[in-house]
């Protein structure tokens, strides 16, 4: 087997759509990934970060991510990151934390309440130590897929966000709604962050852009 | 019962399964007896039009002749399989689900977009790409028959609140749109390409047709669905059974009528998540080979998939109604057999492997039901808690179903002029005119349809929606997928004949033109009432003109629906027969890494812009929507001008080309503007020759350095070419001399058909 980086876990719920994709992406950069099922608990030592794909895990039934944040493979996650791990939730995955109470926030339904598939500008407010921690360009430049990317909470919440240095990375122009144009935001002690745009269909040049590539 | 009694029974049980007469006799004389009551729906769902294809079989057959050596698997399945070389094989079918959709717009193209998946997956191939074909009425016609206000919108994965439209074209627009996108966006399947017409022939009967490209990767086994093996298990997996969709198959085989509103308990409602769930489960129980054949159950529901499977592997079945999952327990046996619940699958499996398969299933959650089994003799037999209530012959149900030689006349030339200078076209050179372009309709950006899908899902996609054709790379050997659809109605209407040449030509010429030769072609027939001789015979003569020119570009038909009945108190639709193309870019893999594909619009100021052309047709526009042509088709020269851009791409660096379409060289010129950089006209060419569509041309630019080549290679190819014009910033200034503030053309054509319809994205 070729030596890759270390293992990274990519967590699978059914109705996750991205999660072959993420696999690929980890792949690609050299490092081992492996899915964890989202009935599976796992030992936390075997690896060295994790990934939440994007899809409709549980059919977004009740609300997007609501079912997800309360399945078995999510106390597995709690603890990794209470433990300081790196963590990162895309699309649905940053709903899923959202959810999950380990990310600030909620993330509702698109302003104009349609499904937006768009490619948009970022900018990085603050960087992110594990993920795409090198990046050094100006604006990002990634696509969106969602129907619920509207980052919402309480103005009061928000301040914490923004004084805590919590915001990751905003939109340029503004697809959504989301309030204070957040795209990406992080836990206070940044080990764990989500987003709403994709990296992991823009890491390589035909795909319209490799922005993606420095997230991992 | 008197025999007054008994008559007028058999009256009201012959509409109720749409049965006729004659057919009623066929019956009796296969059976040798009255059939059974359970026999009705049996004989009512696999003898539809929808199921049986009566009055279109005996035409389809041409089809046969356009397979070649490329494609596998084709004969008794839901699509052949085409082989593309290092083991890499694709299979790609688009159908219709025009009446669902104009009944209950978001569910009917839901579940359109499902069902389709189905037919894909169910063959062993991973879905990696879907593209949608809709027409609608005009903006603000309210059909008859129907209710203005809203009416069963469900809740959607992908956000859907109530329509606010006033008008109830807008209000279908919307949800058809929404339909396709919350159920493929959700099963994880980019919609890559489509097209969207507008003609007020749709009015009371729009078209939605989705179409499905799956993947077979070096390795991977293709799935069948013939039953085999005596004592084999059949195997139910996937959502429960309801009552709804049952006489869906018989409702898509009639005419639309006052009472269509009522008719919307005939419509199924989706879940995509069950689709899912189902996608990855079948394909990984298939990969660890615990099936022995696999069909979804589609129209018509188990009465079909079973019946068919058994018919296909000469065996029998006994089905156990009473074991089927179902989610009413008021729920009849007949209701089970024609139940069109969506996301259920049927499979056949050896007794050793069941238990595997069905922890595979669990693991999905899904439960996988054992139902019946396979056996020796051909017969069905059908038991309801203990009793059986049928025995009967699969074999003349599916294969002897009636063939209807519907009555048709040979195909003459409409609306053809003898004289060149009789071509009318309306005064389209007023400037007023051609602003209007850039906002209209039937011309203006379909952003706000595209923008709703999930485009990228996969990873394969390197041209989606917002691109003339969708390019997509195969993860395996890097080579280039093309996928089109064509038929554009205004064609249709001038003339059936080229219309459905130009239903297969546009749209391969438009992969031609980013380095793609079609491989292969489907098709979703959408016409009429097929009992009338005229709608009748435009079909015959697309049937015959789609086999001509599949042979010619060696591109066989592998798959094929055929959607009748599209008509509405005695209105018919345009007849529109849709084509899907998939076709395939060079070996080299550089092709897609480079970036060397051309673009849509213009690339760089200081360029040459050319128009080749190979004219054989040219179009006039008499009146609005009102088209007469002259000219006479001439495939081999068009099918020499698809394998010369096809080359030439591989040889020129080419920045941008398109194909000259509905608006002519002057609104395709607009178009290309539409980017970063406009153009301008290098000398005079007349309004008419500007704003005419002729088929077939094609606007290239090219840089400096290439331009030599491009010339040369023209030349020697013996086609057409001139140079017209150069790319400049910021200006649109055309050949008649007229000019454009491109910033508002921008503007207006950005704001798309969210000018005229308010609720999309």
């Amino acid at each position: 087997m070729k030596k890759t980086a270390g293992k990274i876990g990519v967590v699978r719920f059914p109705g996750s759509n991205c999660d072959q994709d993420v696999y690929q992406f980890v792949a690609e950069k050299n490092y081992t990934p492996e899915y964890l099922w989202h009935l599976d608990h796992f030992d936390l030592k075997d690896y060295l970060a994790l990934l939440l794909p994007g899809g409709f895990s549980y059919g977004d039934y009740l609300r997007s991510g609501a079912l997800s944040a309360r399945s078995p493979v999510m106390n597995s996650v709690r603890e990794f990151a209470n433990r300081g791990g790196p963590i990162l939730g895309i699309c649905n995955g940053f709903q899923v934390l959202a959810e999950s109470g380990l990310l600030p926030g909620a993330l509702v339904k698109n302003a104009r309440l349609r499904f937006i598939d768009d490619w948009v500008n970022l900018k990085v407010e603050n960087a992110n130590p594990f993920w795409a921690k090198n990046w050094t360009g100006d604006k990002m430049y990634l696509p969106i897929a969602h129907g619920d990317g509207r980052y919402y909470a309480p103005a009061d919440d928000l301040k914490k966000i923004e004084d805590g240095d919590q915001i990751w990375l905003r939109y340029v122009e503004n697809p959504n709604g989301s309030l204070l144009n957040i795209a990406g935001v992080m836990n206070q002690k940044k080990n764990v962050a989500g987003l709403m745009p994709h990296p992991e269909r823009a890491i390589f040049d035909w795909m319209g852009s490799v922005d993606g590539w420095s997230f991992l | 019962m008197n025999q007054e009694n008994q008559k007028i029974e058999l009256q009201k049980r012959l509409k109720h399964y749409r049965i006729s007469v004659a057919e009623y006799e066929m019956i009796k004389s296969l059976l040798g007896r009255e059939p059974k009551p359970i026999e009705w729906p049996l004989f009512s769902a696999l003898w539809s039009e929808h199921c049986s294809y009566k009055s279109s079989r005996m035409h389809l057959k041409k089809f046969g002749k356009t397979l070649n050596a490329s494609v596998l698997n084709a004969a008794g399945e839901n699509a052949g399989v085409v082989d593309l070389g290092y083991d890499e094989r694709i299979v790609f079918k688009m159908e219709s689900h025009n009446h669902p959709s104009f009944i209950e717009p978001y569910q009917g193209a839901a579940t359109g977009v499902g069902g389709i998946l189905r037919d894909i997956f169910t063959m062993g191939a991973r879905p990696i790409a879907l593209a949608d074909y809709l027409c609608f009425g005009e903006i603000s016609v309210t059909p008859i028959g129907l209710q203005e206000t809203p009416i069963g919108l469900q809740k959607s994965t992908a956000g859907s609140e109530t329509s606010t439209t006033g008008n109830r074209m807008g209000f279908l627009v919307d949800g058809v749109v929404r339909g396709i996108g919350g159920y493929g966006n959700s099963v994880g399947v980019p919609t890559v390409t489509g097209q969207t017409n507008f003609d007020k022939s749709y009015d009371k009967n729009i078209l939605v047709n989705a179409m499905a490209v799956g993947l077979l990767r070096p390795g991977e086994k293709v799935a069948l669905s013939a039953a085999k093996g005596p004592g084999n298990l059949v195997v139910y997996v996937g959502a429960k059974t309801g009552k709804d969709g049952v006489h869906g198959a018989a409702m898509a085989s009639e005419s639309f009528d006052e009472n269509s509103e009522a008719k919307k308990p005939n419509v199924q409602i989706g879940d995509p998540y069950f689709e899912k769930l189902l996608i990855e489960s079948c394909l990984e129980v298939l990969k660890k080979d615990l099936v022995v054949s696999i069909q979804d159950m589609g129209a018509a529901g188990l009465t079909s998939s079973s019946f068919e499977m058994a018919s296909k592997g000469n065996v029998g079945m006994s089905l156990k109604l009473d074991q089927v999952p179902i989610r009413d327990s008021s729920i009849q046996p007949e209701e089970i057999l024609l139940s069109e619940s969506q996301e259920r699958m049927l499979l056949i499996c050896e007794p050793k492997k069941i238990q595997v398969l069905q922890s595979e299933f669990e693991k999905w959650g899904l439960d996988a039901v054992v139902v019946g089994e396979v056996l020796q003799e051909r017969k069905i037999e059908l038991w309801w808690k203990g009793e059986l209530l049928t025995s009967i012959d699969p074999y003349p149900l599916v294969e002897n179903a009636p063939m209807y030689d519907r009555t048709f006349r040979a195909w003459t030339a409409k609306n053809k002029v003898i004289d060149k200078s009789q071509l009318q076209n309306e005064d389209i050179s007023k400037k007023k005119y051609t602003e209007k372009l850039f906002g209209h309709v039937q011309f203006t950006s379909r952003k706000n349809i595209y923008r709703q899908y999930d485009q990228r899902v996969g990873l394969n996609t390197v041209r989606g929606a917002d691109h003339d054709v969708a390019i997509l790379r195969l993860p395996d050997s890097g080579r280039a997928l093309g996928v089109a659809v064509g038929c554009r109605p205004h064609l249709m209407k001038m003339d059936a004949r080229i219309g459905a040449q130009d239903a297969v030509y546009y749209p391969a010429l438009q992969l031609a033109l980013r380095g793609i030769k079609v491989v292969a072609l489907t098709d979703c027939l959408n016409f009429g009432n097929p009992e009338r001789p005229e709608i009748m015979s435009e079909f015959v003569a697309s049937v015959d003109a789609i086999t001509e020119s599949s042979l010619k570009l060696k591109a066989p038909v592998i798959s094929g629906n055929v959607s009748f009945y599209n008509e509405t108190l005695g209105e018919n639709i345009i007849s529109t027969p849709a084509m899907g193309l998939v076709g395939l870019g060079p070996e080299d893999a550089s092709f897609i890494n480079g970036g060397q594909i051309p673009q849509d619009v213009f690339q760089h100021s200081g360029n040459s812009v050319y128009l080749v052309s190979s004219a054989k047709v040219f179009i006039g526009e008499i009146s609005k929507s009102q088209f007469q042509y002259f000219g006479e088709p001439d495939l081999n020269a068009w099918t020499e001008l698809v394998d010369a851009f096809t080359a030439l791409t591989r040889k020129v660096e080419i920045s941008a080309s398109q194909m000259v379409g509905r608006g002519g060289l002057g609104w395709t010129l607009a178009q290309m503007s539409l980017g970063n950089y406009g153009y301008k006209g290098a000398f005079a060419i007349s309004s008419n020759e500007l704003w005419q569509e002729t088929l077939y041309q094609a606007v290239f630019e090219v840089n400096e350095t290439e331009s030599k080549k491009f010339e040369i290679f023209f030349q020697n190819n013996k086609i057409e070419f001139k140079k017209i014009g150069e790319v400049q910033a910021d200006i649109l200034a055309l050949n008649d001399g007229t000019s454009f503030n491109l910033k508002e053309c921008k503007k207006s054509y950005e704001l798309g058909l969210r000018g005229s319809i308010e609720n999309l994205a």
